[in-house]
């Protein structure tokens, strides 16, 4: 029930197959395994998908949680225009970009979880979801209503304090009957 | 400054304290499996091939044993509901610690998913070692089939391997859709995917039945490091043993017979399965429970969007600050919702009432079926036409930290949303 924004839990998805191909990438080149060229290309691209993955979307409906020092990945996000924007466009790319993890143990997880971050993005657009970039709003103040310039002069009319004064010497006098009945059961 | 640390003590002092028994609890399981796999007589030939790949491999995985085993066991509410109304077998601080149930789970949820990683990493660094060392001298040992065999292949057609990748998956998904961030925009999401537990847990059992690693089971017959004999068995058994004598004053005794090894059994069943076994009776439970019919009595409307509900059910106990969980089938079949008591039954009065405020689509849908026609909301008025209410199930009571209201002097109550 509701809309699920696909797009927010791909970008978890993909922030996180970003971090681990990065890690088998640099696994793999470190110890120079077989294929280590793969796990180079690996940290390149698992740079690259952090980079891009890191400034949130902002939310159709609702508050938008913006990441620690988002703002300047999103103006570099925002730069590249339809390209960032499109989600068909990143589904495609991280599809393109986990490819070559397969072929290298050490980036093998990198690949299966990215892969997955690229199935949900595309689910995301086919819901026709797209990247927005959450920016500072400028507040820009309302110009102030006529009325408000005038206040009132006078404060409203009530009776004097000796009458507003609680009775404490005539508590009948001052029960009052309540308008709406009060009842203990109501079925 | 002593008020504060006074205070401190009073308030963070047994969350603390719990966080580093458990973590103690976690460094000497790791430290005993990592010691009993570096040193330990079984596991020589094992570890000749795989190094320390082999102990750091099994002391993790005895961890994310612990911790699978710890998981479960603060999100079983209705057990921790009852412990938090005994009284007499719990002190205050006790009860308090209950309230951090939902951060030791995902504490240990934490502590699997790291220790996933290395359990992972580290079988990729085995699966290398054993298509790099493949042992001609012990080949029962060997996972693979032959020397240089891609260790992708060694993983991908082994049960243990094919478990673990399909384990990492879930774990993934299951972990990406818990932060914080998803929790509060897309809930759905968070709860379905934490549902793959069950799938999780079953792979999980099954994860070891492979029988990958094996350890040595003649130690007493073919010491680990022995020199291999090449007599034949003809020999006199008397000098044959004045030989062993002395050859085991050399340091290097001869091995009597073959070194055999074993599969290890599974023992991530011995762990996990009462807090599984506990865990599913209390959701078949809840659910049973949660079948009651429930008869609206009264629907009233207050301003500012909120809605007063009182209900009647069979059977219904509750305590002041205890919450239920509301489902309406009519809106959607699996969404249960919770929502503080404003009114428990009472022996004369057996109604229990919530408020819940109108915000997000599941309460704006509920508000629709229960007030057809658009109400201005605006005056306080029972509603005394006979209007079909819709079905709603009702999970619970459980407890909260409300539920400590009447035992301090002085409480400050803060109601949002």
């Amino acid at each position: 029930m509701g809309k699920i924004e696909w797009a927010m839990w791909a970008n978890e998805q993909a922030l996180a197959a970003g971090l681990i191909y990065l890690t088998g990438g640099i696994v793999g080149v470190a110890g120079q395994f077989r294929g280590w060229e793969f796990a180079a290309f690996g940290i390149a691209a698992g740079a690259f998908v952090c980079l891009l993955e890191y400034p949130r979307s902002k939310r159709n409906k609702g508050t938008s949680m913006a990441r620690t020092g988002q703002y300047c990945f999103t103006v570099c996000v925002k730069a590249f225009g339809p390209l960032t924007r499109n989600y068909y466009v990143r589904a495609f790319v991280h599809a393109a970009l986990c490819v070559p993890g397969g072929f290298m143990l050490a980036t093998v997880l990198g690949c299966v979880c990215l892969g997955i971050a690229s199935l949900i993005y595309l689910s995301a657009a086919i819901h026709g979801e797209h990247w927005e970039p959450i920016l500072p709003r400028t507040e820009s103040r309302a110009p102030v209503a006529e009325s408000v310039k005038k206040p009132p002069q006078n404060p409203p009319p009530r009776p004097p304090m000796e009458l507003r004064r609680k009775r404490m010497d005539d508590l009948e006098g001052a029960a009052y009957i309540n308008p709406i009945a009060v009842t203990a059961n109501e079925f | 400054m002593a008020l504060s640390l006074r205070s401190w003590v009073a308030n963070e002092g047994s969350k603390n304290i719990l966080l580093v028994v458990w973590l103690t609890v976690n460094a000497v399981v790791f430290w005993r499996t990592f010691a009993l796999y570096s040193y330990g007589p079984q596991y020589h030939y094992l570890h000749q091939i795989l190094g320390m790949g082999l102990c750091v491999s099994r002391a993790s995985a005895s961890l994310l044993n612990l911790n699978c085993c710890l998981v479960l066991l603060p999100m079983c509410r209705s057990l921790l509901t009852h412990l938090r109304g005994t009284h007499k077998v719990w002190a205050r601080s006790g009860r308090r610690l209950l309230d951090q149930s939902r951060s030791f789970h995902s504490a240990c949820g934490t502590a699997i998913c790291v220790f996933s990683v290395i359990h992972v990493s580290a079988h990729l660094v085995n699966a290398i070692s054993f298509s790099v060392k493949f042992s001609d001298e012990f080949p029962s040992l060997n996972m693979a089939q032959y020397r240089g065999q891609d260790p992708r292949i060694i993983i991908l057609t082994t049960v243990p391997g094919v478990t673990g990748v399909l384990m990492v998956v879930i774990l993934f998904l299951m972990f990406t859709a818990s932060t914080h961030c998803i929790r509060m925009s897309s809930y759905e999401v968070f709860w379905y995917t934490h549902n793959l537990f069950i799938l999780f847990y079953v792979i999980l059992m099954v994860h070891a039945v492979g029988g990958a690693l094996k350890y040595q089971t003649n130690l007493d017959t073919h010491t680990p490091g022995c020199m291999p004999t090449n007599h034949s068995s003809a020999e006199d058994t008397s000098t044959n043993q004045e030989r062993e004598l002395e050859d085991w004053q050399q340091r290097e005794p001869i091995c009597r017979e073959e070194a055999q090894f074993q599969s290890h059994f599974p023992e991530t069943w011995l762990w996990v399965l009462v807090p599984l076994c506990v865990y599913c009776t209390e959701r078949v439970c809840r659910y049973i429970r949660s079948r009651t019919p429930v008869t609206i009595v009264t629907v009233l409307s207050h301003p500012c969007d909120v809605i007063e509900v009182r209900m009647l059910k069979d059977g219904f106990k509750a305590k002041p600050g205890q919450y239920v969980l509301l489902n309406c089938p009519s809106v959607s079949s699996f969404e249960n919702h919770p929502f503080t008591l404003t009114m428990c039954p009472t022996e004369k009065k057996r109604t229990f009432g919530i408020h819940l405020r109108v915000v997000g689509d599941w309460t704006e849908r509920f508000s629709q079926l229960l007030f057809p026609e658009v109400s201005s909301g605006d005056h306080i008025l029972p509603m005394m036409q006979q209007r079909n209410f819709p079905k709603v199930c009702v999970d619970g009571p459980f407890g909260s930290p409300s539920e400590e209201v009447f035992g301090y002097e002085q409480s400050v109550l803060i109601w949002e949303g």
